[in-house]
């Protein structure tokens, strides 16, 4: 926090208002039956009888009114979970921490007067300075605070959706009436940095006529990320379905299920996730007239939970898929007999019209048995005197007769 | 707590002890005596002094002539444990986890002893025991974020409990999912904890249940909601210092800093002996640095009435002086 150099009777107090945490303990809690007595002791029947009663007195209970000045509950064991050391106490953030792009700062600003004397006429901005822009975020200009008497103070929250990286700055300034009545200025800035989360690895591939992405998210901050969604939303042509592995073992049992679904967490510091689509071009056929040049697939949308469901979420760039080159002709096998015998012709060219399609029969002869590749076929387009892209090589079994 | 610890140490020299067994409780108080100030080097010493517990030298049938008829392992079961927690306090964790997985296949040898014999409060209480170990595990996971551990491990526990689910166990699974950011497994807990039968319910179970909303609530940002539950809770016992805390916490973010403040120094006034906790002196520290600009002098104001007021064992320096 900056100090200012002239004396002012206001000051400004910061503190970040993430959420709170659930307090972890490392507690050293004792039940009497296992400090007073031997481990075994419970198998003699006289014993087992006996000691539960003489162990759960009145001094041992928990203290049932503010009369009883004990500090027991600081080392007697009330339930045999208490050593996990998780009893719901929420604790404020202690430090500022990390902030990163996506998630949403939140800050308590606290004006103090110390003084001894009334402070009148108060106008308090607070904003967000980066980079490229100002960001108001409070601006009492309109209905200023009236006054604040000596020792009071003034409490706003404010909030602000990170959406830039690098150094922020927030500006909170004071213009105010001091006890004697001068007009005063006090300006004060709290500076902190915003990183980036994650990143995002992409990979296309195209199988056939499916389109497959392949996302690798990797975690960059200190804390692990539940992955609350990660959804790919796909451009106007697309269709995108997400591509699940086998059931984790705990879902197999039903009755588990509800509750015992296991989170998906990205580990601190550099773990991974992968995430996998099949998509679809929604119009198929030969009717489709691909578009020339790059192919935009769509987007990956991910939203993220930190400590006591802190949300973040980004959005990635426009993902691409494969350059499509519009084929002027295109070959494509429309049956090979299932048989085909030696010596015996297996099947010529009719005209093929602009933008239309034309089946055909080619008659070939064999002259190989077994195992043999047709390669080689390919359109010749006597006019322009062009040959195009050849057939892609394939394969026929030659059988005798 | 270190008059009492001075107490041991010379009724020990003196050789006062005349029972083997009460060698070992004394042991076992002194130990918890040191690490309860935090004086873990000296306890881990008093610890190096044992024998191997296992060693005949700590069973009854070895001294025949003082205890005539009667047999077993005369080590006070939290020795065995503390032997297992000295080490990770030190910083030693492997040596401490190493330790207590072993103590807690110790427990379950036992618990099948136990079972073939049919004695029940004897099983009872080693099942107590399987819980408080397995919980202390739980616990030296979550304390280092390691969280997918220990879901699995509340998950394993959950699933071997026949007699009943348990309300504490199921809530802290919530509250563990909760933590990692899982808003829907920990709806889903604590809805089960709801389920589980409302006939004559203890104050504490209700109280449980109307926390447990609270923090859902708090999640969503309701915090005027969460506010009211935690009124509930302290209508129906004064003394639950986690929903004092908790409501203190939750008008923090309802701006109200100042009531807040009152909430945690009230709670330090009426019911110190439950307030009275580390956690919620940091609380009220952060609160009192956010509020004053010159906040040494009232911290400084609670520190030397903790001080007064406090027992040995607490950690003063949660007030940041």
């Amino acid at each position: 926090m900056s100090t200012t150099q002239a004396s002012h009777s206001l000051a400004f107090r910061v503190m970040r208002l993430c959420r709170p945490t659930l307090h972890v303990d490392t507690p050293l809690l004792v039940d009497p039956s296992d400090l007073l007595v031997g481990e075994d002791i419970f198998d003699d029947p006289l014993a087992a009888s006996q000691l539960p009663r003489l162990l759960s007195g009145p001094g041992i209970k928990p203290p049932e009114d503010a009369a009883d000045l004990g500090y027991r509950t600081r080392f007697l064991l009330h339930d045999a979970t208490d050593s996990m050391g998780l009893s719901g106490l929420l604790l404020l953030p202690q430090a500022f921490g990390a902030i990163y792009l996506g998630e949403t700062f939140c800050s308590y600003i606290s004006i103090n007067n110390s003084s001894n004397f009334e402070v009148r006429d108060i106008i308090i901005k607070a904003e967000i300075q980066t980079e490229r822009q100002r960001i108001l975020l409070l601006d009492t200009s309109k209905s200023s605070v009236e006054s604040i008497r000596a020792g009071g103070r003034y409490d706003f929250i404010v909030e602000h959706d990170v959406k830039e990286l690098g150094a922020h700055t927030l500006v909170c300034t004071a213009l105010y009436n001091d006890g004697d009545g001068e007009r005063k200025y006090l300006p004060q800035f709290f500076k902190f940095i915003v990183a980036n989360p994650l990143s995002v690895k992409t990979k296309v591939r195209v199988v056939k006529d499916t389109t497959f992405l392949e996302a690798c998210i990797e975690n960059h901050t200190k804390t692990n990320l539940y992955m609350d969604q990660v959804e790919f939303e796909p451009a106007q042509n697309w269709s995108a379905t997400k591509l699940k592995a086998d059931e984790h073992h705990s879902e197999m049992n039903s009755a588990a299920r509800e509750t015992f679904k296991p989170p998906v967490l990205i580990r601190s510091g550099g773990g991974i996730q992968n995430y996998l689509y099949q998509l679809k071009s929604s119009s198929q056929g030969p009717e489709h007239v691909k578009v020339e040049g790059s192919n935009v697939l769509g987007k990956l949308q991910i939203t993220w939970r930190t400590n006591l469901g802190e949300p973040g979420r980004l959005q990635t760039q426009q993902i691409l898929g494969a350059a499509i080159t519009r084929k002027e002709i295109d070959l494509q096998v429309a049956e090979i007999p299932a048989t085909i015998i030696f010596g015996r012709s297996f099947s010529a060219l009719p005209k093929v019209e602009a933008f239309g399609s034309s089946d055909f029969h080619l008659k070939l002869v064999a002259t190989k048995l077994g195992v043999q590749r047709i390669t080689g076929i390919s359109v010749f387009d006597y006019r322009e005197r062009k040959t195009y892209d050849p057939l892609p090589d394939m394969e026929i079994f030659v059988d005798l007769e | 707590m270190s008059s009492f610890n001075f107490q041991v140490s010379r009724s020990r020299s003196l050789n006062l002890l005349r029972h083997p067994h009460h060698h070992l409780t004394y042991l076992s108080f002194n130990v918890l005596a040191l690490s309860k100030l935090r004086r873990f080097a000296d306890a881990s010493a008093e610890l190096e002094s044992l024998q191997d517990l296992d060693s005949p030298e700590y069973r009854y049938e070895s001294y025949p002539k003082i205890y005539p008829d009667r047999s077993g392992s005369m080590v006070p079961f939290f020795l065995r444990w503390l032997h297992c927690i000295v080490p990770l306090r030190l910083e030693q964790r492997r040596e401490g986890l190493d330790r207590l997985y072993r103590l807690v296949d110790l427990v379950r040898e036992k618990l099948k002893e136990r079972e073939a014999n049919s004695r029940e409060e004897s099983l009872n209480v080693w099942k107590r025991r399987e819980l408080f170990v397995m919980n202390t595990i739980i616990g030296d996971h979550l304390s280092h974020k390691e969280f997918s551990v220990c879901l699995d491990l509340i998950k394993d526990l959950l699933s071997r409990d026949c007699s009943g689910l348990d309300a504490v166990l199921l809530s802290k699974l919530g509250y563990i999912q909760l933590q990692v950011g899982d808003l829907e497994g920990a709806k889903g807990a604590f809805s089960r904890v709801e389920g589980i039968s409302s006939e004559g319910n203890s104050v504490e179970l209700k109280n449980l249940v109307n926390r447990n909303k609270a923090l859902i609530y708090l999640v969503g940002k309701d915090y005027v909601s969460a506010v009211r539950e935690y009124e509930v809770c302290i209508e129906r016992d004064h003394m639950d210092f986690v929903a004092i805390n908790n409501k203190a916490i939750c008008l923090m973010y309802l701006r109200d800093l100042s009531d807040s403040i009152k909430v945690l120094e009230n709670s330090l006034e009426r019911v110190p002996m439950v307030a009275l906790n580390e956690t919620l002196v940091v609380n009220l520290c952060s609160m009192y640095e956010l509020a004053y600009v010159n906040h040494s002098e009232i911290k400084k104001t609670l520190s030397n009435w903790i001080a007064r007021v406090a027992p040995d064992d607490f950690d003063s320096s949660c007030t940041r002086i």
